[in-house]
């Protein structure tokens, strides 16, 4: 396979953007035109003329641009300009002229939006409209947080086929304001693209990239879905925010670019068995909000055109910048000088303003000075589009920080004491250029509060701005749609003068991943599985309006969940004051089913450790003897698997530590229930772990009172 | 851009530390490493014949460029280089925790096998100062000592603490070598010959130095700092969450200015120009790099060049050249001229946000400044007011340099007790800011708008404590109004576990004022970095207050009116005026007011760390005394006044009756610990005997078929065995005892020379050694006193 060799050209840095506000307009004499749009509202269309930028037009909107998408005639070019703003949304033609401003009758800003024909699809965080000819004509109100919408090409499927991507980790395909069925994907989906930028053969295929970085192909069919196939996340590299179909490789078939929230932009093409297999990567410093595929700086050279996070747009062009110049390569580029001495004027007048500036702000008394909310996008990872100076970190619960290798900061930690509320207290400092800082944080189940990053951008004057991330009691468990009801199952029921409001909230409180607001309707059900061990939850709840009371179901087969469920309940109505009926029914075949979804983990991650300690004393001796062949064959194999084995083992730090927690934690909550505490039979436990077997710690479990 | 000219993979695992590159037979360039299990790996790929015998190193007879010698202990530390002047073949030094050994490789035998009780932490070869032959010159505990060729020892020294790395540099510019010490205790010494010419603190233990051209010499820490100093002046330095393990002076662009090159944990080799720290090449290996070296390695006719060879720990050597020469800038693959862009578009952002920063208050100002009617006259100085500034260049300094030094005698690290006598007093500093205003009240909370008359006070103060809290300096920060500190964060090196201290009190205790309770360890002078956030209970936006404030060296002692006369103490005589006393007291002491100036000096500390009271006197004669038992930090006092006063030479009366005693009875230990480790070692020599017997006796009755004889002898030999064991646990304790009081030893004569400056210092050091060697203890004590023999 030819190697592709694609270099980073600069073009522009427009202001802070939200994911997909960028396109390139459909190619018109040589060159394709970009339209780039950002939170401070100003929409950009420009070209690149011998390197240079070259300005179509320029619109502000003076308000932040949420989604920036192209429109046409069906089946025809797609060259008219639709952004969306605030609650409108307004459309210029490729000259720049504003033929559009349209005023929805959404209450909310609109979060996502596609165009198709004359037809309009905005959606809010929950609430999905379709608008045909400016006309409201399809409305639905969605379970769960929408993140993006699509609509399969009205001139390959008859029918007008909405596709909308829910957090709840479905895909929900709608038939005018009905929801016509459900699509499960493997993680919360982000983005939608139509497969090859039409939607494949019969215009129905459609990609998705989720927040957990994987990527599938879903055919959507008129009564049921076809998964195609489905890209797992190895490396576990960023969620997925934006993707293209363009064919970069000129082998004929579209490639699929990928733009990931941790910088990685990726290239894969299809080989014979039309399996994605990767071929290029890129990694900047900031999150990739689009990208796009294009001829864009020179005729006849194909290039990736990405917008950042902190607004870069820079192309990834086949067109080499290095010149051969002797044995080392020197890149000469005028044009790249010339932009230089540009830059370099204009910062010195910029900085002279600047000057005069804080020197009249300081001069005049009694300014209120009140300091702009620098931009700050969070998912756990801090990315703000100012070069951070430090970071304080402080959590009141016990949480581990886990650092990721690409990080330069220097992190720091200092001693802090518990009953001040401080479990964790650290700094990150950072490097001059770190406008993103990504870290991993590690939780036990059960124990929760809030994660509190105070962020310093190095910008004058200096503040500072302080982020909250919740830590649920249940953090590890994820939403899910297949729930095995032949399991043994462990149920809390509370109930008492509760709304249902409340019970959603206090769900909401305990898991990740349920909606902000209840759904509708009486009865609300939500599925969960721990993504550690697999064992699974279900809310569900209903409100009973003769007595008025509330009734909160939960089912779990691993006594560990209900019982963490039990104190942080419980401990919430305490709270609020609210008298609650708890009664709870444990099931004893629960205990074993248990021990046995943890018992092939176990013995994998021992043997594992196992293994990891035996490698430097074999490889020791494979040094003395030259020779392994006298060696069983276990052990050859373990010295020839040792780089895999030493990896494995390195990326899942403290494993089998949490594995002997959970074994600790199901143990004393089996007993908690019965009302009696084991704690004194712990170290016991520890030492029948020490020499793990199943039936002997199956017996302990069940003896053990 | 740079590629290696070779890579090859010697399939041994190498120890970090432990690699050298030498000239064997005076012609071919070999590399020498330390790998796993007490051996030595030779890597001689222009020798590829192979010898036959097995002698008694254990050399494998491998057809291969690969040969290994076994040591049998784990290797410490390994150096080449000349030791015979009249032979040009470099000789093989290998370090283990108690030996030394030279090895000709060549022709395969030891030149010597010393015993090294204090550990051999680092080996360095080469010529010091005015010695004639070249030594190989030994760090351990506490003590270096350099031997000739023939194993006999021709230098002696001690330092402060273990020692931890040795590099010989031409520190002073002379054309002799000076001996650059890297120990423990966060210090780097410099001797000539035996006397210490130099000391500079860092702030953490110094694992590397390299030397580099001139006076340059670059170093590294255990915390992942490297950094270069030009004598005693730091030219610059950088701190990666990542651990430099080696370092080395190598000219990789070819512009005759030798780059540091860092080898670190995560398999990063960078190199990095020599005046300003900036990367000018980086490389990746997969494992972590083990050692760097530099030498010529092809051997090909037409470069005489030296290539920069590095070595990871999984083994993996790759060999670089310079760069051609004429080629400037930039080495790396990315394209420089697309950095500068980036990098400049990037601060016209910056520039254009903080316009419109500027620009949205003007707007958001215009209406409610009349309504208000403040009136502060508070100046705002944007994070650069007072001492501000120099928190920003030091900790948040652009390209995360810390400190760009350059001017020489002041360098901007933690030493500059001799700067600004003034701005480090503990009276209360004022930092003004102004912020805030008036918009409507919940927004500005939300905003993090604090008025604009806010100011943030500092006193540092020290402490006694009571019976719950320790003693301890304490930093107090409190707002003028009604805003609140939500955090504070102490940026500050050597006081902290870490770099960074931060205090975060309870939502529920938050309130305008704060108290940060500082427990320096050692008395040194420390800059303090202190951002304060503050801002409303409620708010998402807080303003950081930047100020640094700067703790003097002997923070930790409370001044009191009367204390116990302590029993020990040092006098000397002082020609200088009482009023550079009195400076000197102030500068040095954490003191609520400035000591009035009196015609005798008369003061009583108590020390917080509970060694203590400590009384300084001087009356009009010059007569100096000063009262303590602790005798580090007598010698403390005394270095610094030295330093104050520019004192080159010192001498001192001490006397310390309980140290004294002290010493004596390890020196009666040390000779118990000798006698019995002689007993042992006659026993273990026994034993070996009887096992020899006892084997063969066995071994002979299996021959002739008498199972029960036989199994009798082994069941005695398991016995015999145990005991073995059992003795060898004994001896290493003994041994690890005896090490012990060593090392007390060793900084007691280190602790003897601090009471002396200059010249005294050396011949005080000098004089207890021999005293030891000739074990006179009498001689010894008196020599302690008096500071001569």
């Amino acid at each position: 396979m030819m190697e592709l060799n694609l270099t980073r050209v600069d073009y522009l840095q427009a202001g802070t953007t939200s994911p997909r506000t960028m396109c390139l307009l459909p190619i018109s004499g040589k060159l394709q035109r970009v339209a780039v749009a950002d939170n401070d509202g100003l929409l950009q269309v420009f070209s690149i003329k011998k390197g240079e930028v070259q300005n179509v037009f320029k619109t502000t909107l003076h308000q932040k641009v949420t989604r920036l998408c192209l429109g046409g005639q069906p089946g025809a070019q797609r060259d008219r300009i639709f952004l969306s703003v605030g609650s409108e949304v307004k459309g210029f033609s490729r000259k720049g002229k504003n033929f559009l401003s349209f005023t929805t009758n959404m209450t909310e800003p609109i979060q996502s939006m596609y165009v198709e024909g004359p037809d309009l699809f905005a959606c809010g965080k929950f609430v999905y409209n379709h608008y045909r000819d400016c006309k409201d004509t399809n409305y639905m109100l969605c379970g769960d947080k929408i993140n993006d919408v699509l609509c399969l090409p009205t001139h390959m499927v008859q029918e007008v086929t909405p596709v909308l991507a829910c957090q709840d980790r479905v895909l929900r395909i709608l038939q005018e304001s009905e929801l016509l069925y459900e699509v499960e994907v493997p993680g919360p989906p982000m983005c939608l693209h139509l497969s090859d930028n039409s939607g494949g053969e019969n215009g129905n295929e459609v990609l998705y990239g989720t927040s957990d970085g994987r990527v599938g192909l879903v055919q959507i069919g008129k009564l049921a879905p076809l998964h195609k196939w489905e890209l797992p996340n190895e490396k576990r590299s960023g969620g997925v925010l934006c993707m293209d179909n363009y064919d970069i490789t000129s082998d004929g078939v579209q490639d699929l670019i990928l733009g990931r929230d941790d910088g990685q932009v990726e290239i894969y093409s299809f080989d014979e068995a039309d399996e994605p297999v990767l071929r290029f990567s890129h990694t900047c410093s900031e999150s990739v909000n689009s990208v796009q595929g294009g001829v864009v700086s020179t005729a006849g050279y194909d290039e990736i055109v990405c917008s950042t996070y902190a607004g870069w747009v820079y192309g990834l062009t086949s067109e080499q910048q290095m010149k051969q110049m002797g044995p080392t390569e020197v890149a000469v580029d005028a044009v790249a000088v010339a932009k230089i001495t540009n830059l370099k004027t204009e910062l010195d007048s910029l900085q002279q303003k600047v000057t005069t500036e804080r020197e009249s702000t300081s001069s005049q008394l009694s300014l209120a000075q009140q300091y702009l909310p620098f931009p700050c996008s969070t998912s756990m990872t801090s990315n703000s589009n100012r070069a951070n100076t430090f970071c304080g970190f402080q959590s009141d619960v016990p949480v581990d920080l886990l650092d990721v290798e690409k990080n330069s900061a220097v992190i720091s930690y200092s001693a802090c004491k518990p009953e001040e509320g401080n479990f964790l207290l650290a700094t990150y400092r950072c490097q001059a250029s770190t406008t993103r800082l990504e870290l991993k944080i590690r939780s036990i189940e059960g124990q929760y509060g809030t994660l509190q990053v105070y962020i310093t951008p190095r910008l004058q004057p200096k503040t500072c701005q302080l982020r909250c991330y919740p830590i649920k009691p249940l953090s590890l468990h994820q939403r899910t749609h297949v729930f095995d009801e032949n399991r043994p199952m462990n149920t809390l029921k509370l109930s008492g003068q509760f709304s249902l409001a409340e019970m959603h909230a206090w769900v909401n409180f305990s898991l990740p991943e349920v909606p902000e607001r209840p759904p509708a309707g009486d009865i609300t059900s939500f599925q969960f599985v721990s993504t550690f061990l697999g064992t699974q939850l279900d809310c569900t709840y209903r409100f009973v309006f003769s007595p008025g009371k509330g009734r909160l179901c939960l089912g779990s087969d691993n006594i560990s969940t209900i019982a963490i469920l039990k104190d942080v309940l419980s401990k919430e109505a305490t709270n609020k004051k609210i008298r609650l009926d708890i009664s709870y029914d444990i099931k004893e075949e629960s205990i074993p089913h248990t021990l046995n979804l943890l018992h092939p983990r176990l013995e994998y991650q021992l043997l594992l450790a196992k293994k990891v300690q035996l490698i430097d004393a074999l490889k020791e001796l494979q040094v003395s003897e030259g020779d392994l062949s006298f060696m069983s064959p276990e052990y050859q194999q373990i010295v020839e698997n040792a780089d895999s084995l030493q990896a494995e083992f390195k990326r899942q730090p403290c494993h089998l530590e949490r594995l002997y927690g959970m074994i600790t934690d199901l143990f004393i909550d089996k007993f908690k229930f019965k009302g009696q505490n084991v704690r004194s039979k712990v170290p016991a436990l520890m030492e029948l772990l020490d020499h793990y077997d199943y039936n002997t710690l199956a017996q302990f479990f069940e003896n053990a009172s | 851009m740079l590629v290696p000219i070779f890579t090859l993979k010697l399939n041994h695992k190498i120890t970090p530390r432990t690699v050298s590159l030498g000239k064997f037979d005076g012609i071919h360039p070999s590399l020498a490493c330390g790998t796993i299990g007490g051996k030595v790996l030779i890597h001689s790929p222009h020798l590829k014949t192979t010898r036959q015998q097995t002698d008694g190193f254990g050399r494998t007879p491998e057809v291969s460029d690969i040969s290994l010698l076994n040591i049998n202990q784990q290797v410490i530390s390994l150096a080449t280089g000349r030791l015979d002047p009249e032979v040009p073949c470099d000789s093989l030094l290998v370090g283990t925790a108690t030996n030394l050994m030279a090895y000709d490789v060549d022709n395969n035998t030891d030149l010597f096998y010393k015993e090294v009780p204090d550990g051999a932490n680092a080996i360095v070869v080469g010529k010091l100062g005015g010695i004639e032959t070249p030594m190989a010159i030994v760090g351990g505990n506490c003590s270096i000592q350099g031997f000739n060729r023939k194993g006999e020892e021709a230098f002696w020294t001690v330092t402060g603490d273990n020692i931890c790395s040795l590099e010989l540099v031409n520190f002073s510019g002379g054309g002799q070598n000076e001996l650059v010490v890297g120990s423990e205790d966060f210090d780097i010494r410099v001797f000539r010959e035996d006397e210490i010419i130099a000391e500079m603190t860092e702030t953490e233990a110094i694992t590397s130095l390299c030397r580099m051209h001139d006076t340059h010499f670059g170093y590294a820490l255990a915390n992942g700092t490297v950094g270069v100093y030009d004598r005693t002046t730091r030219y610059w330095r950088i701190k990666s969450k990542n651990h430099a393990v080696t370092i080395m002076g190598y000219d990789l662009d070819n512009d005759g200015v030798e780059e540091l090159i860092t080898g670190w944990s995560n398999g990063k080799i960078d190199a990095r120009s020599d005046r300003t720290g900036e990367v000018i090449f980086k490389d990746n290996f997969s494992q972590t790099v083990a050692g760097i070296v530099k030498g010529d390695y092809q051997m090909s006719s037409s470069s005489t060049q030296e290539q920069l060879i590095c070595v990871s720990v999984d083994g993996e050597v790759r060999g670089y050249n310079p760069a051609q020469a004429g080629v400037t800038g930039n080495l790396m693959d990315t394209n420089v001229e697309q950095d500068t862009i980036r990098e400049l578009s990037q601060r016209k952002q910056n520039l254009l946000l903080e316009l419109k920063n500027y620009e949205e208050n003007a707007k958001a100002g215009m209406a409610p400044e009349l309504a208000s009617g403040l009136s502060s006259s508070v100046i705002a100085a944007s994070g650069a007011t007072g001492g501000g500034a120099r928190g920003a260049t030091t900790l948040s300094a652009s390209s995360s340099v810390i400190g760009v030094g350059g001017r020489p005698g002041v360098s901007s690290g933690g030493d500059s007790s001799t700067g600004d006598a003034g701005s480090i007093r503990s009276t209360e500093t004022v930092t003004s800011y102004k912020v805030g205003g008036a918009i409507g009240e919940y927004e500005k909370a939300a905003m993090g708008m604090i008025p604009a008359n806010t100011q943030l006070q500092t006193t540092l103060s020290v402490n006694s404590g009571d019976g719950t809290k320790p003693p301890r300096v304490e930093l107090s920060i409190s707002t003028t109004n009604d805003t609140i500190i939500r955090a504070v964060l102490i940026f500050a090196e050597g006081i902290f576990d870490g770099e960074s201290h931060v205090v975060h009190p309870s939502p529920s205790a938050l309130s305008g004022s704060l108290k940060v309770a500082i427990i320096p360890p050692k008395d040194i002078p420390v800059d303090l970095h202190i951002k304060a956030l503050v801002g409303h209970k409620s708010s998402t936006q807080f303003h950081v207050f930047e100020l640094t404030r700067q703790l003097p060296r002997f923070s930790m002692y409370s001044l009191c009116q009367e204390v116990p006369e302590p029993r020990s103490s040092v006098t000397m005589q002082l020609n200088e005026r009482v009023q550079r006393v009195f400076m000197w007291l102030n500068q040095s002491f954490l003191l609520h007011d400035d000591l009035t100036v009196d015609t005798e000096v008369k003061v009583c500390f108590m020390s917080l760390r509970g060694s203590g009271p400590l009384i300084i006197r001087m009356d009009q004669m010059g007569q100096f005394t000063i009262r303590t038992d602790d005798m580090d930090l007598a010698g403390d006092v005394i270095q610094s006044l030295a330093q104050f006063m520019n004192l080159d030479d010192l001498l001192t009366t001490a006397d310390f009756p309980m140290e004294i005693e002290t010493l004596k009875q390890i020196l009666v230990k040390v000779d118990e610990f000798h006698r019995v480790r002689q007993k042992l070692t006659a026993e273990m020599a026994d034993h070996s005997n009887l096992i020899r017997s006892m084997v063969v006796r066995a071994e002979d009755a299996r021959l002739m078929g008498d199972m029960r004889n036989m199994r009798k002898r082994y069941v005695e030999l398991f016995d015999l065995n145990r005991d073995l064991i059992n003795g060898y646990t004994i001896r290493c304790n003994n041994h690890q005892e005896l090490l012990a009081c060593l090392k007390l030893v060793n900084q007691t004569i280190q602790r003897a020379g601090r009471l002396r400056v200059g010249h005294y210092k050396t011949l005080v050091i000098n004089a207890c050694r021999g005293a030891i060697k000739s074990n006179n203890t009498s001689s010894l004590f008196k020599i302690i006193q008096t500071g001569q023999a």
